[in-house]
């Protein structure tokens, strides 16, 4: 088997996920020894499968640091796309989706949507390296956004009747 | 012939306008969600399960028949026309199908690929119809611990074996398995990892996981690694086969159903391996000038086989899912969610408890692969527009449809916040290339797994030997172990071969 070299960041990298799954397992231990054990009849409780995941996942923790540590993940799918993540774009988009979900149930769900799909286009086509800044672009995202999440509001509420937050009570916006 | 009348009688509700309608709908929008790089079926449905809540049982799940199918078709058409390697079912597909659209034949490579996966999903249909009653009069007769087993075995398959790293592939399952302790416990009532957070203690919802693995860490990955990608799109050509294609083609798509059909039939799941051999299938058998196209000009025959295996092994695993209840794909796992919803457990009983749904959901599918081979052959034209939408506009449209989908189940805040912290694990499980159907897998089968393990454990009072003293039960702990071992002994002996 062959095994990639990797550069010093990468491997970093690679120790904290490996971190990551080691504090996930302990947290999940931590949480399973105030679940009781009463097994009843089998002897199996309700704290037995939360134990087992949480050893599970310390071992594959551990192992994934002792990867990271002596040379690097083993057989690594090479990622795809840029070496380097575009982090403005990125926050562009996480500022629409925690928007959304901050402001849907005050300002309804169309113009919640809305406001996540032009600040996600804004943050996409930044990455692209095609920013475009102008108003007459924002106000086309916005009539965009519109033209997506009002229709499917409509189909949710009125055909399927499901309920989705409204900026009023009418079930139109 | 008591199959015979029942289908029939499938085919009578499944034939109902409404019902008709749902089909074509399901069929379309799985083409073109297909077509559309960025999602797949199982975030597809899982957008779409909300709807579980209004329409009627029978009906929505025809609906997402269709978009399970209609999908498969679609990618094909992505994988042939884009230079992009999409996702690992239709990988295979574009190694030929590209090559032959390099080479001006892109319409042959779509037609074989369409019909491909009519005649094999018909045929594996066929073969739903008649196996799987007879598997559901077997799976009666298991008892937990052998169900136990075989879930053990579906999560074995699906976390250790398929995925490049056993390590990587395991973590996956277990978080997975960890999603799904949250919530109250089916047999003790005991709430686990709730925190106080009252919105936790009905467990986290399969949609949120699915779409937060799916389609928002989709469009994270999207704006963070891809913003610079170009992609180059093939020229289309018409939509037709000469008569040495059909020659070429057909003993072709026979082999790839016969290679795809039995890989969907066992909880082991993934179409990554049936594809695979059959491509490797079809180049051997190659002959000649047929024979120097694979890695040229593009041979059609691994366009084909592929093809006819994906759509066989996608139709075939309808048999566990429908029979013993155990999904073995990222999609499959979602429509039992989808049953699950309508409080309804697919299992032995389902042919006997619901034989009407049942038997209208299998000749759906004979009524979709007619829809979708007309939709797609004529009209693919059409489908390829839609690859010309910017990548912006369509991955912030599917962060609003996520929405839809999550805060539609269970109209809760909360939830889209869950969603923006699942879309960044699925970003890093990406990065680092950490497999995502077994948490998927892990979290829909884990619960059913635990009450299965207890529940035999009650009837062993207590004891684990009750996993021993059953037949079954123990074939298939040395078929667990099998999987496991044997494909290892099988690496070692031939690095060894190699070194000598």
């Amino acid at each position: 088997m062959t095994q990639q070299s990797f550069s010093n960041a990468q491997l970093r990298m690679q120790k904290l996920v490996g971190a990551g799954v080691v504090l996930l397992a302990l947290g999940l231990a931590a949480g399973a020894i105030s679940i009781p054990s009463a097994a009843g009849y089998g002897g199996a409780g309700p704290n037995f499968l939360p134990w087992v995941v949480s050893l599970a996942l310390l071992v594959c923790g551990v192992f994934i640091v002792w990867e990271a540590m002596s040379g690097g993940f083993r057989s690594l799918d090479e990622p795809g796309g840029a070496v380097h993540g575009d982090w403005a774009g990125f926050a562009w988009v996480s500022a629409g989706l925690l928007a959304n979900a901050a402001l849907i149930t005050t300002i309804g769900f169309i113009f919640s949507c809305t406001l996540c799909f032009v600040l996600a286009v804004q943050g996409l086509r930044g990455a692209e390296g095609k920013a475009d800044r102008r108003p007459v672009a924002w106000l086309k995202d916005v009539l965009i956004g519109l033209a997506i999440s009002a229709p499917v509001y409509w189909m949710f509420t009125k055909f399927l009747a499901i309920n989705l937050p409204g900026l009023t009570s009418t079930g139109w916006l | 012939m008591e199959i015979f009348n029942q289908l029939l009688l499938g085919f009578a509700t499944a034939a109902t306008p409404v019902n008709l309608l749902w089909c074509f709908v399901g069929c379309a929008l799985g083409t073109a969600i297909g077509v559309l790089p960025g999602i797949g079926p199982a975030v597809a449905v899982a957008m779409l399960l909300p709807i579980t809540a209004k329409v009627e049982a029978t009906a929505s799940m025809i609906f997402f028949a269709g978009i399970y199918y209609g999908a498969m078709y679609g990618g094909s058409t992505t994988s042939i026309l884009l230079n992009t390697p999409g996702e690992t079912a239709s990988m295979v597909t574009a190694m030929e199908g590209n090559r032959m659209a390099k080479s001006g034949r892109a319409g042959a490579a779509l037609a074989t690929a369409a019909i491909g996966s009519f005649v094999a999903g018909t045929i594996a249909t066929v073969m739903v119809t008649l196996f799987a009653p007879i598997v559901a009069e077997l799976a009666v007769k298991l008892g937990p611990p052998e169900y136990f087993m075989l879930m053990l075995l579906a999560f074995t398959t699906v976390s250790a074996v398929l995925g490049k790293s056993t390590v990587r592939g395991l973590t996956a399952l277990f978080v997975g398995l960890a999603a799904g302790l949250v919530g109250l416990d089916q047999i003790s009532g005991q709430a686990r990892y709730t925190g106080g957070v009252p919105e936790l203690l009905d467990g986290v919802e399969i949609v949120l996981v699915a779409v937060g693995l799916f389609a928002v860490a989709e469009a994270m990955y999207a704006v963070l690694y891809e913003g610079r990608v170009v992609e180059s799109q093939n020229k289309m050509s018409r939509v037709h086969m000469t008569g040495r294609d059909w020659r070429r083609s057909w003993p072709a798509w026979l082999r790839g159903t016969a290679i795809g059909a039995p890989f969907g039939c066992i909880p082991a799941g993934g179409t990554e391996i049936p594809t695979f051999l059959s491509y490797a299938t079809e180049k051997k058998l190659a002959k000649e000038d047929d024979k120097a196209e694979f890695g040229s000009a593009g041979a059609i025959e691994g366009v084909a086989g592929p093809e006819a295996a994906n759509n066989a092994t996608v139709t075939a695993a309808m048999i566990p899912l429908l029979t013993l209840g155990i999904p073995t794909s990222n999609t499959t796992a979602i429509l039992l969610g989808a049953f699950q919803n309508y409080g309804i457990q697919p299992g032995p009983q389902l042919f006997t408890s619901s034989s009407a749904l049942v038997w209208a959901l299998i000749a759906s599918l004979y009524i979709g692969n007619v829809m979708l081979l007309v939709l797609n052959l004529p009209l693919v034209g059409l489908w390829v527009k839609l690859l010309k939408i910017p990548k912006p506009y369509l991955y912030a449209g599917i962060l609003i449809f996520a929405t839809v989908g999550v805060y539609g189940m269970r109209q809760s805040a909360f939830d889209l916040f869950l969603l923006y912290g699942i879309g960044v694990l699925g970003v890093v499980m990406r990065r680092f290339d950490f497999p995502t159907a077994p948490v998927v897998v892990g979290m829909i089968l884990g619960p059913l797994a635990e009450a299965q393990l207890r529940n035999a454990m009650s009837i062993g009072e207590g004891s684990a030997m009750v996993f021993l003293q059953r037949p079954v039960s123990v074939i298939l702990i040395v078929v667990v172990l099998a999987v496991l071992i044997l494909p290892r002994l099988a690496k070692s002996w031939s690095a060894r071969r190699l070194a000598a």
